[in-house]
């Protein structure tokens, strides 16, 4: 380990290349903010608070701005402002065992900061799932009650191991039913109106930009990696709250023509020859610390997949009808590659690893997303077993920079390192 | 002679009985509920005892570590831990959807624990029409499932008389809680009643509850020197942590907890389809904090208050126990906003007595006392 460490430590610094137009995310970005002061100040506009699985294309749809928590609370914590946040959520009684996402969000709407360091402002409906976790609703509808808002819930059943096709049908079922309450609740409480030629342009732009992430994934596959979970964490940002308009898909476009450049001369995104271990990251990143994904570039890490990002981006397909197509939709929201199963998780982060030639995987078990965590160890050693690579199981948490302890931190990832080194002699 | 033919028939008993022979030996069908939404009555109507899975608190949660990390709920840890040991002792295991952290550990269950029946029930989040169709297709699926794996025939006679051995036991255990702030009845009593209820047969319970009743009539009257307190937040399953309560004065008279009230607080319909009246049984019945919504579980919170005079509320959170550490915040500054004296913790899953809690604990009764002695002096 002591050699490890001393290589780490004392080999020239290791700079990802980031690609030439991965500052255009700057363009979604900005557009973005613009359209929320638009909708905030046309009267009627209308804007909605959303989460991570809740199908956003209905928002845009109807012609409603989606502002999105979560988002507002990664932003936060990359600009050092989560902790603050935390505890101000925490000094009005939430437990430290609670979400940080969650406390980030409610200190921000407390405290009134500003929306470029996380802030949030009230909006006219909330609106959720529970496909990845329970917090999701539990922290809307505490929010909503809180800025007295109407507030909606879409329950998706879960899809445990071994369910069949039959239990899934019924499951569907019931989700194509909740789309209908949806359309009911958001007419009722927006006064807007389904329009059908708006529906049809905003899911082509969705499968789009959908279609778009899923071609960059399969550039990634590539030996050495043309993007890195460093760059694609923040680039992913046009699938959490703009499927359905034009500007993400203007950026990704730009981003694969990018990859596709650097594959074809068989560069990747580290240094020529520094590219020693392809790792898959399982989990969300350390949001407060970023520079994490590079510190690991120092060990000659490239995160060459992430179920995470990956997960907002399924594979949609064009629908006949409107029934079809909110079966479609249902599956996808229960279908997320972040909230697989157990036999799934292992299924597909086994055939990940091959298409990725993966030399090792490192799994965030993150305090405040639990429901992520169950299974954390069957999959390790499922994975260690079937493949035969090493698994890293790093307790930490995705924006409580309190949890994060560098040393320890530091310790466990050159212990890994040297795992796969071994391995790969 | 005798004694080899003693063996030969445990041997015989044992290992010779077909798989559903050896079910229906077992009689106990276990459940993974994280609240009140397994329904019961489909479980009786299949022939089987319904069997809460409450866990040890005096055994380690090792053996369950093995597969979750410490920072799960440590009740479903050790929910684990029992079923780890004691699976072969059930005809089979139910997961009720409840709590999210601990949905999924129906995937870590499914690897690690052995037993010939595992069944995920869906029980839907919500009450609307869609919900209700779900829930519906939920139960037929359940009964499916234990029909063929068991080879049994669930009819609507069979679930109508389980409904009414159910009810049964609900009005009972109504009758004997209501005795918590009229008589001497220790917190330890009270709870362990209620999972005495949850873990044996029901014809078993009906006639030990018809005993109590009268055993706890006949008590002295509530004493004197205890407070009288509601008790909210995540269920307690074990009687250890009761007495630290009774220690410091506090007696347990009314309660919003699934190992608890919520089990026995409404009746199930006895009318129509008794799908149906299982359907609207368990979506009326008082809300957890693992279901929305918020007001609706305020809602029982107020009732009973208006039903039974408490001196002070309780509220109390088990290390991890998301749902309820969510809710605590709302829910406690509403109960405070309506002049109610809320006490609220964090507690561990030990049966140690936990001295820092107590002292707190004693020093709001205390608190209590001398507000009360304060304001009697200014009405003298």
């Amino acid at each position: 380990m002591a050699q490890t460490n001393s290589a780490a430590e004392n080999a020239e610094k290791i700079k990802i290349r980031t690609l030439p137009h991965a500052k255009d995310l700057k363009w979604p970005m900005l557009w973005w903010i613009g359209m929320e002061k638009l909708y905030r100040t046309l009267p009627w506009k209308k804007t909605a608070w959303t989460c991570a699985a809740f199908p956003i294309e209905m928002m845009w749809i109807y012609d409603i701005f989606p502002d999105h928590p979560e988002n507002m609370a990664t932003v936060a914590a990359a600009r050092k402002q989560s902790q603050r946040l935390i505890e101000h959520a925490e000094g009005m009684g939430f437990s430290r065992d609670v979400c940080s996402y969650c406390k980030t969000n409610i200190g921000a709407y407390e405290t009134r900061i500003k929306k470029t360091l996380g802030g949030i402002s009230k909006p006219d409906i909330v609106v959720c799932t529970n496909a990845i976790c329970d917090t999701h609703w539990k922290w809307f509808q505490l929010m909503a009650d809180r800025m007295n808002v109407p507030f909606f819930m879409f329950d998706i059943p879960k899809w445990v191991s071994g369910t069949d096709e039959k239990t899934l049908e019924g499951n569907i079922d019931y989700v194509v039913d909740q789309f209908y309450d949806l359309i009911v609740f958001i007419e009722k409480h927006t006064g807007k109106k389904l329009n059908e030629k708006k529906l049809h342009k905003v899911l082509d732009r969705s499968m789009e930009l959908s279609n778009l992430w899923r071609e960059i994934f399969e550039y990634r596959k590539a030996v050495p990696s043309p993007y890195s979970g460093a760059e694609t964490s923040a680039a992913f940002f046009p699938l959490v709250v703009l499927p359905g308009v034009q500007v993400g898909i203007n950026f990704f476009r730009k981003i694969l023509a990018d990859i596709k450049n650097l594959t074809a001369k068989g560069e990747g995104t580290m240094p020529p020859g520094k590219e020693k271990f392809r790792v898959l990251w399982e989990g969300i990143p350390f949001w407060y610390r970023m520079r994490f994904m590079y510190d690991l570039a120092q060990y000659g890490i490239v995160i060459a997949f992430e179920p995470y990002t990956y997960s907002f981006a399924p594979e949609k397909k064009k629908c006949a009808t409107l029934e079809e197509m909110l079966r479609h939709v249902a599956k996808l929201i229960m279908d997320t590659p972040y909230a697989y199963n157990l036999e799934r998780r292992i299924e597909h982060f086994e055939k990940w690893i091959d298409e990725y030639k993966i030399d090792g995987v490192i799994l965030h078990e993150n305090m405040s997303c639990r429901p992520s965590c169950a299974g954390m160890v069957d999959l390790a050693e499922a994975i260690m077993k079937d493949k035969g690579i090493p698994v890293l199981i790093l307790q930490c948490d995705m924006n409580d920079p309190r949890v994060y302890s560098e040393a320890q931190i530091k310790t466990r990832i050159e212990g890994f390192v040297e795992l796969m080194e071994a391995k790969k002699k | 002679m005798i004694f080899a033919a003693i063996i030969c028939l445990n041997f015989q008993t044992k290992y010779h009985l077909s798989g559903k022979q050896r079910a229906f030996a077992m009689k106990k069908l276990a459940y993974f509920d994280t609240s009140h939404e397994m329904p019961l009555e489909i479980i009786m109507a299949a022939g089987f005892t319904p069997y809460k899975i409450l866990g040890d608190v005096h055994q380690s949660n090792d053996p369950a570590d093995k597969y979750l990390s410490s920072f799960f709920c440590p009740a479903a840890r050790s929910w684990l831990t029992e079923a780890l040991a004691r699976s072969d002792q059930w005809a089979g295991i139910i997961f009720a959807q409840g709590c999210n952290a601990s949905n999924r550990h129906y995937d870590v269950w499914k690897v690690h624990v052995r037993t010939p029946f595992l069944h995920w029930f869906g029980a839907p989040m919500l009450e609307s029409e869609a919900a209700k169709k779900y829930y519906r297709v939920e139960l037929n699926r359940l009964i499916s499932h234990l029909e063929s794996h068991f080879g049994v025939k669930i009819t609507p006679e069979k679930i109508r008389e389980a409904i009414g051995k159910s009810n049964e036991i609900k009005n009972k255990l109504n009758r004997l809680a209501a005795l918590r702030s009229l008589k001497d009845i220790s917190n330890r009593e009270y709870l362990a009643a209620v999972i005495k209820c949850l873990t044996s047969p029901v014809d078993e319970v009906s006639a030990w509850l018809d005993a109590e009743i009268q055993s706890w009539s006949a008590r002295p009257a509530f004493p004197s020197d205890k407070k009288r307190f509601l008790l909210t937040g995540s269920d307690v399953t074990y009687v250890e942590w009761m007495d630290t309560l009774d220690e410091c004065g506090i007696r347990i008279v009314r309660d919003d907890l699934s190992v608890g009230e919520r089990f026995f607080a409404t009746q199930i319909p006895d009318r129509g389809d008794p799908l149906d009246a299982i359907g609207d049984y368990y979506m009326n019945i008082p809300r957890p904090a693992t279901r929305p919504n918020i007001q609706k579980r305020l809602d029982y919170l107020y009732k009973t208050l208006v039903e039974t005079k408490v001196d002070g509320i309780l509220s109390q959170n088990l290390k991890f126990c998301e749902p309820y550490a969510y809710d605590s915040v709302p829910v406690n500054n509403a109960l405070k906003a309506k002049g109610y004296k809320v006490i609220h913790l964090e507690r561990d899953f030990t049966p140690a007595a936990d001295q820092q809690l107590a002292n707190r604990l004693a020093a709001f009764v205390e608190m209590m006392e001398v507000e009360n002695n304060g304001s009697n002096q200014q009405r003298r």
